[in-house]
Formats: structure tokens, sequence, C-alpha cells
């Protein structure tokens, strides 16, 4: 396991293309050894490009590269020892379970005893003891991907396993299920892994770190909790978060911010610098309520959607949209006009689509 | 309705399968005939209508006025084997580097690349006969089965190219991106995990190059002449100003032999369910 630098690192796929257009930008991260992250963000928006830069399959256009302070920027796939999981399930069809699993040892030459013994601890963590000698293409695309996955890790010196979106050709049934052996393999051998998904949910129950990335640039990177409660972006909170946040353009009072002609206390001011900034609030935190008081505004219903558990009302605020995520048992209120809360803490205020920073 | 479709669709295979098997029933009972049942009328059934007699299938082992076509049979062996050979393994090498890397040389491209293999099978052949007459003849080559062996791999390779080609580009890249992560370097990752997937695609180049190889008459016809003979010519070396008819039949329908026999036992690898679907 090692600890991965990207220094500068940014990469092109069209030689000679403005800085703007390159489908990553330069950039400087840091990957601790034995964390487990993930990178989430819309589709071409660099995800794969870093990671295929960080396995060697991409030659970045500038920057290092460095695995525990040494560079490999030059080096080929082959010598940096990283595993990584494709999409869809990538197998050798013509070898068996046991064939599969073993090949990368092989491949480095282990003799024979030390490759079985580390291919039956894997295959044991993963349940695939008992199928090792049958055909790996004859198994479901599920029990494939875990060999995919098994083949990363049976290399015990793998400088970091990557996965790129690996749930994404699974049936929803079993994503659960296979989510939760990826995290339970993960916590057992501890390799540093990057974990890229376009799926929220996926990244926020799975990663102790979460990047979120948006036109070959990384936006914010943070716990799931960070991001959650303090996006540093209007993108960031509309990406994380289901669903997203809400923003409310507002206006500068004579003390502090104004909805719709009543006062709004927002966690903190925002600078003065824009004549309409923005606040940002979660949709779990919007509440319905009875009584007038602070912070508190007439809304008006547009629609409800059910979302299981939880229904998420979509009202009209000050001729602004804004959706709050209420219990079920709470109910949907019976009156078309009602009053809703919004928490002071919870209101952060936005200028230029950036989180305003403390005064 | 539903029930004259199949009927309908069964008499139209069933006279397409007659259409097919026609000439090899006419050659199968012909070759058993002798020159007094030739003559006189069409005739099918045996001890029925005529004495079956095997004069012909003697006539073409070394029997009287016949030739010995076991020689030009193992020749015409030797030469599409080694030929297949050679073609399915420098064809599906380049047909890999066409297929996962990009080659450009001024307007030239991949794509350009590969046509132009396949632009060798576009010319008329007889354009290339004065050429390869003329390279053999410098070599050495001309009549000897190294020779003969030559002209057609350069036969050959294009159908093997454009075969594996596209086979190579129906394989995700993430097959070779995954060995290469595993361990491999570029040619591994070839040997290793692609050849061995690709058996059906090999199979039908396989097949592809021992049918044209087998059946080559005319390089063989222009650039040998007395060493060495091939089976086509020596079937057409029967023939006379008055036509053994038998003697051909046998001729013809052994030296279809070893090809049925290809296509029964390669069949079962060319399933749909083996090509489609082949790697995931």
């Amino acid at each position: 396991m090692a600890r991965l630098d990207l220094a500068d690192v940014g990469h092109s796929y069209v030689p000679d293309a403005a800085e703007e257009r390159w489908a990553l930008k330069p950039l400087r991260l840091t990957f601790e050894d034995a964390r487990t992250y993930a990178l989430v963000g819309p589709s071409g928006c660099g995800k794969s490009t870093l990671l295929g830069i960080l396995s060697g399959l991409v030659t970045p256009s500038r920057g290092r590269v460095l695995f525990d302070g040494a560079d490999v920027t030059d080096l080929p796939t082959k010598a940096r020892n990283i595993a990584q999981v494709f999409q869809f399930p990538v197998i050798y069809r013509s070898m068996t379970v046991y064939d599969n699993l073993a090949f990368p040892l092989r491949c480095r030459r282990w003799d024979r005893a030390r490759i079985d013994a580390k291919v039956r601890q894997v295959a044991e963590a993963l349940d695939l003891g008992g199928r090792l000698r049958q055909q790996a293409r004859r198994l479901t695309a599920d029990d494939k991907q875990l060999i995919s996955l098994g083949r990363g890790l049976v290399r015990d010196d793998v400088a970091a396993l990557l996965m790129d979106e690996p749930l994404t050709t699974i049936d929803p049934q079993l994503k659960f299920t296979l989510r939760r052996k990826i995290r339970e393999i993960t916590e057992q051998f501890r390799p540093t892994v990057i974990y890229v998904t376009h799926d929220q949910y996926e990244a926020m129950s799975f990663a102790q770190e979460l990047l979120v990335m948006d036109g070959g640039r990384v936006v914010q990177q943070g716990t799931p909790e960070q991001l959650f409660e303090a996006p540093s972006s209007t993108y960031v909170g509309w990406f994380i978060g289901s669903p997203p946040m809400n923003f409310l353009t507002v206006e500068h009072a004579r003390e502090g911010l104004s909805l719709g002609g009543r006062p709004l206390a927002a966690a903190w001011d925002a600078p003065q610098v824009t004549a309409r900034p923005q606040v940002g609030i979660r949709p779990e935190y919007v509440r319905i309520v009875t009584e007038p008081g602070a912070n508190t505004f007439p809304a008006r219903l547009r629609g409800v959607q059910d979302h299981g558990a939880q229904r998420v009302l979509e009202v009209d605020l000050a001729g602004q949209p804004v959706r709050a995520k209420v219990p079920r048992e709470d109910g949907v209120p019976g009156v078309e006009e009602f009053l809703v809360h919004l928490p002071r803490t919870k209101i952060l205020p936005y200028v230029d689509g950036r989180l305003a920073t403390l005064p | 309705m539903p029930r004259l479709y199949p009927a309908f669709k069964y008499t139209v295979i069933a006279l397409w399968a007659c259409f097919v098997a026609g000439p090899f029933m006419w050659a199968a009972t012909t070759s058993f005939k002798d020159a007094n049942a030739v003559q006189g009328g069409a005739t099918y059934l045996p001890w029925l209508q005529y004495e079956p007699t095997a004069t012909g299938w003697r006539n073409i082992f070394g029997g009287s006025g016949g030739v010995d076509v076991l020689g030009p049979f193992l020749n015409s062996a030797l030469v599409t084997v080694a030929a297949s050979a050679i073609s399915l393994v420098l064809g599906s090498l380049a047909a890999y580097g066409l297929s996962r890397f990009r080659y450009r040389a001024g307007f030239v491209k991949n794509s350009d690349i590969v046509f132009f293999f396949v632009s060798q099978r576009i010319m008329p052949p007889v354009v290339l006969v004065v050429p390869f007459f003329y390279l053999l003849q410098v070599a050495g080559l001309l009549d000897t089965v190294p020779g003969l062996v030559i002209v057609t791999v350069a036969l050959l390779l294009p159908i093997a190219v454009w075969v594996m080609v596209d086979f190579f580009n129906g394989i995700p890249r993430e097959i070779d991106e995954m060995a290469m992560l595993d361990g491999c370097n570029p040619l591994t990752a070839f040997t290793r995990a692609i050849l061995p997937n690709s058996l059906p695609g090999l199979t039908v180049a396989a097949m592809f190059c021992a049918v044209f190889g087998w059946n080559d008459f005319f390089f063989a016809f222009r650039l040998t002449f007395t060493e060495i003979q091939t089976l086509p010519q020596a079937i057409v070396a029967l023939n006379s100003s008055i036509p053994p008819w038998w003697t051909l039949s046998a001729a013809a329908l052994f030296g279809i032999s070893p090809l049925v026999l290809l296509a029964i036992w390669v069949e079962r690898y060319l399933s749909k369910g083996n090509l489609s679907g082949a790697i995931r």
C-alpha cells in the first residue's frame, strides 16, 4: 500500500489544446495510505482520466505522479503495481476461477505454493472457495465482478486498488450485497482505495473521503458529512444530496438578508459584494410549522413526490421553488398555504456560486 | 396462415438443400459408374439402373489409365497447412497491432492499412502471377513447395488480417488493460490474455485460409511445372478429349473430402453463442 501524490498533473487527449479544454486540469492531490476515497461527478468530468493516470494507462500531459515519494510518471502500468476493477466484469474467459485469481501472481513469477495459499485466502474471503475449479465464464455477472476484485486483492503489495464504477452493471438487488462485501474486504485487507462512481449513495456509504469533480477539476474534497453539511459551491450542493440542496436568491437588507421582503437570518452574513447573493438549505432541514416566528415564511404547495419512508414537498416560497423532505408520518399539509421554517444554522450564504467565507 | 408459414419455410429449405446437394449426389453416383453407364441417359439407382464399379476410384489411386493423386494430395495438404499456419500467426499479430495501436503516416491511418491488406484480394490474381513468377525465379523457388507456400501466404494473409482485426475490435480494451495491470507487457497481454479468448475468431480465420489455400489452382498451375503438383492440378490433368467422368467425379469427391471433414469438425466452434458475447 502506498501514498499517492499527484503534483500539478493535468491531461489533454487532444494535443496542443488550450488548458481550459483539458480533460483534467492541472491539479495537486494526495491519496493517503490505507484510506478509501470516492471520486464522484457527472460523466466526462475527468474521473476516469484521473484513474488512468494513476494506473499508468494514460500518460499525463503535464505533472508528476509519485507513489510513496518515488516518481512513477514514466513507468509502465506493469511496473506500478496497481489493481483495478472495471465498470463491467473483466475476466479471462478461457480460465477457471482459480487461474483467474492466480494470473497476476503467475505474471509476477511467485512460486506455486505461495500462489496457492494466497488464492485460497482471497477466494475464501470472497466466498468463491467452492467454485475455484469452475470456468470463470460460467459465473454470474456479480460473481465475475468478485473475481475482478479478487485479482486486485491477491497481490498484497499493490500500491492502490482502483475501482471504476464497479457496480454499474450489477443487478440492483445484488448491488447492496456486493457493496457490503467490497467494504468488508477493503477493511480486512486495508488497501488504498480510489472508487469512482456517479452514484452519491455508493460514494457516501463506501468512502472515508469524497472528491467531487466537475469539468476536469476537483471542486471539493471532504468527508461525506462535510460535503452534505457545507458544500463549497452550489454545484456540490446540487450534486450531493437527493433531492439536491435548495438555493434561494435573497437580497441584502439593512441588517442581514431578506427574502420576499421578510428578514432572513443565515448561519453567517454574506459579504456585500453582489446585490443578490444566494442562500442554500438542504431539503432535510426545511420544516413545515404552524406558528409564525423568525425565519418562517408563508409557502404554497406545488406538488408531492413519494420517496418511500419520506415525502418530498415541492413548495413555492416567495416565488422561488423549495423542496422539503419530511417524514411520511408527518403527512401532507391539508391547506394550500402554510408556514415553512428555515433553521438559521442550516442556511449557508453563497456568492457567485461559492460558499461565502465567514466574515 | 400461421401453419402455412412453416410448411413454406421447410419447402424452400428442402428445395435449396436439393439444389446444393444435387451436384454432390451426381458426382457420388457417377464415381461408381463406367463408360457404359455414363452414356444413355441419367440413372441414379445403383444395381437397379446401373451396375456400380469402383473403376473411377481405382483410377485416381494409381490404377491403369489414371494417376496417383496421393502425392498431389500431400503437396496440397503441406502447402495449405503451412501457409495457413504462417498466415494465422502473422495475421493475428498484425491484426492485434492494427486493432490496438494507432498508426499514422501522413494521411494513412489504421483503416487504410486494413483496406490495403484486403485490397490484395480485390486485385485479379492474373495481375500478381507475373511478379510472383519473376520473384520466385530470382529466389530459385519456382516449382518448389516453399515457393508455393510463400505465394499462398501472400494470398491468405489479407483474409487472416481482415477476420482477426474485426474479431479483436470486438474484444474490449479493458482485457488488455487488465492484463497489463496484472503484470503483463503488451506482448504477453496478447499471448496470455487475448489469444486464448480468440479461439472462435482464429477458427473462422483458419477455416477461410484452409478453403482458399486448398482451392488454389491458378497460382499452383502457373508457378509449378514438373516437380510439384497440387491436387487441383492433378484433377485437371485427369481430363482428356473424352472426359472420364467417373474418374473426375471420384477425384472431385476425394478433393473436397478434407474440407468437408474440417467443416464438420469446426462447426461447433462457430455456433452463435460462441461468437457473440465471446468475451464478457
